[in-house]
């Protein structure tokens, strides 16, 4: 095993290869508030890349609803029911990682999900924490009875696991954006990736015998385009982009303004040690005990930094950003009320006003003497 | 008194059933003719080795307790081609592929170069290759007529609709095309993703982690239940420089599906010496 430095963790931890980061590593940024769970992205994806034998089960891209939803099965409270789960002192994790507790004869550890933990993928679906019984307490932040919708996509590691358990070296992380991708000529369909991946986005296809994972849709990434769970979200919930290593983070780089500075977006599960590169912005209605386990330390002020963007223009304006265009927008600036996406040389790729005009129509039509009813 | 006598007459008859030869070593004996079938009568007169099976714990990731503990090995050769016979117990037909779910199999390991002082028996060394031909029993399935659809693993699956079962497509070369689009191992050529003609694929190793497909399909096989496991026939050509009373090195590995056994995860021998007879 290496020594490598993992930033989430605050620390140097233990993987199985030396450092080795990419010329820019692909990301992503999700709003947890916005998802409705529509799964909108679930199809978009599954009609692009998954539609052969083999591939009926597999949800590269899913959303489930928190606390209860998991696909598959238990994917999360299994591992971390196995991890001996420190604490953070501080942005300093202190337990050990999914390497470091690697057991005698593994790379990582990890487990295998059997047949039937896929056959549930929208297990707990809506399914709220707590009884409604005595009114669902929705007065007051956070809620006392409360669920949110996590959309989920393979995290493109900085460390991956898959990578890591691969003991063929059949999956690599491309030097040109971090993408993590299966070599589908090598792969001999071992499953050790399967049984590595700590967030289960590894699928085994029984009909070719090889493992697949979500490619991040790199065709559309190398011609500057976004994935399409990217581009068909309809809540507008997702940003792609680069990111830096936080002592690098450009302010006009609008993932690392979101994950970096303004620090509203956290990575899920960061305790396993993987450094992933799909950040959320944290549900502000769940107690914080449960967004601190999922996303780190940097919960609480994750949550007051967004509800506080009303009064920080900037932040308000990259919000606006999301969904905005289908282009990949390394950089960004804001010039009052608007705000521009920008390509690497600074050309504008959309402009965005921060407020939308509003128009207010009256509901008796004067003109045409007839009252308007809340239909086209 | 009549009965007793028929008894001990069977009794006497069974006790004639010759025991096979055991050998410390794997011995070839010539045959004219070879055989994939596991019961043919060609096996009778060939010595039997009993091959003790190691777990594979030198190698990460590996198992650290036993499983398969032994196989039963004979061999036959006709000058030109070679022909193993592995039989272990093995109380679970592992031949479905899925998620968690692993298969049965058995490789063969010679060292492609004839020489006194073999390879590492971790699947060789650089620069010194081991050639490797491996059965296993999903391929056997396959080979057998279990159909490429999913409802061959899976009965009770439903499938809406595969894009390129578009009814425009019907019969056409666009519709091969784009349903292996939709396998993306089998549109790379990846020998492993099927669909399988052969229970049995050509490899060859320069170490853990190397295994790759050999140039050309040298071997055949064929893998049968027997009352407690499988019997396997792997026949391959015989190795450059080995003929009649000659020798070289051969290992064995198998895996237990319904351990979990795969790629690393096996049970292994090193090195066994392999003597191939002259014709009497």
């Amino acid at each position: 095993m290496a020594r490598v430095y993992n930033w989430q963790l605050g620390r140097e931890m233990s993987y199985w290869y030396p450092e080795s980061r990419p010329k820019r590593q692909f990301a992503a940024v999700f709003d947890t508030n916005k998802c409705i769970a529509c799964q909108t992205c679930t199809l978009a994806c599954k009609t692009t890349w998954t539609s052969g034998k083999g591939q009926e089960y597999m949800l590269w891209n899913n959303v489930e609803t928190k606390p209860y939803g998991s696909y598959p099965l238990a994917y999360d409270v299994k591992l971390l029911d196995m991890l001996d789960s420190g604490s953070w002192s501080g942005n300093k994790y202190e337990g050990r990682t999914i390497f470091e507790s690697a057991p005698a004869g593994e790379r990582v550890m990890g487990w295998r999900p059997e047949q039937q933990d896929y056959a549930y993928p929208n297990c707990g679906e809506d399914d709220c924490a707590g009884q409604v019984d005595g009114g669902a307490g929705m007065m007051s932040l956070p809620h006392m009875s409360w669920f949110f919708y996590l959309a989920r996509i393979c995290n493109h590691c900085t460390y991956p696991a898959c990578l890591a358990s691969c003991p063929r070296g059949s999956i690599y992380k491309r030097p040109e954006d971090g993408i993590v991708l299966v070599d589908q000529g090598r792969c001999r369909g071992y499953q050790e990736c399967v049984r590595g991946c700590p967030y289960k986005k590894v699928f085994f296809n029984p009909m070719t015998n090889t493992s697949e994972k979500c490619i991040a849709c790199y065709p559309k990434i190398e011609q500057g385009i976004q994935p399409q769970c990217f581009v068909n979200c309809i809540g507008k919930i997702r940003m792609a982009g680069w990111i830096s290593k936080p002592e690098d983070a450009k302010p006009d780089n609008p993932i690392d303004s979101l994950v970096h500075i303004k620090k509203i977006a956290l990575p899920l599960f960061p305790q396993y040690g993987l450094e992933p590169n799909v950040y959320y912005i944290p549900p502000i209605h769940v107690p914080l005990s449960f967004s601190r386990q999922l996303f780190g330390p940097g919960a609480a002020a994750a949550v007051q930094a967004y509800r506080n963007a009303k009064n920080d223009a900037d932040l308000a304006a990259l919000l606006c950003l999301f969904g905005s265009s289908e282009k990949l927008m390394p950089r960004w600036k804001r010039i009052g009320d608007d705000v521009y996406g920008l390509d690497e040389k600074g050309a504008t790729l959309v402009r965005v006003p921060r407020n939308e005009p509003v128009f207010i129509r009256p509901a008796y039509d004067k003109l045409y003497q007839i009252t308007r009813t809340n239909c086209p | 008194m009549r009965r007793l006598v028929l008894l001990a007459a069977a009794a006497l008859l069974a006790g004639c059933h010759r025991a096979p030869t055991r050998t410390n070593e794997v011995v070839s004996t010539a045959s004219r003719e070879i055989s994939t079938d596991a019961s043919s009568s060609i096996w009778d007169a060939a010595p039997e080795h009993l091959a003790n099976l190691l777990p594979q714990d030198l190698v990460d990731p590996r198992i650290l307790k036993p499983t398969t503990a032994e196989v039963r090995v004979r061999s036959v050769h006709n000058g030109g081609e070679i022909a193993f016979r592995l039989e272990w117990i093995d109380r679970t037909n592992d031949d479905m592929p899925g998620p968690a779910r692993f298969l049965d199999g058995c490789a063969v390991q010679i060292p492609r170069g004839i020489e006194p002082n073999p390879p590492d028996p971790r699947m060789g060394q650089g620069g010194r290759p081991v050639e490797i031909a491996f059965w296993r029993a999903d391929w056997q399935a396959a080979v057998n007529g279990r159909k490429d659809t999913i409802q061959a693993i899976y009965p009770n699956a439903a499938v809406d609709h595969y894009p390129f079962q578009a009814k425009s497509l019907e019969g056409t070369d666009a519709q091969k095309q784009m349903e292996t689009r939709y396998a993306p191992a089998r549109a790379v050529g990846n020998h492993r993703a099927g669909p399988r003609d052969s229970p049995v694929e050509d490899l060859v190793a320069e170490g853990p982690g190397t295994l790759s497909p050999a140039g050309a399909r040298q071997s055949r096989g064929k893998g049968a239940r027997t009352n407690d496991g499988w019997a396997v026939v792997i026949a391959r050509k015989l190795p450059e420089g080995l003929g009649p009373n000659k020798r070289t090195q051969i290992a064995f590995a198998v895996w237990e599906g319904s351990s979990k056994e795969t790629g690393a995860r096996k049970m292994r021998t090193g090195w066994i010496p392999l003597a191939v007879r002259a014709a009497r």
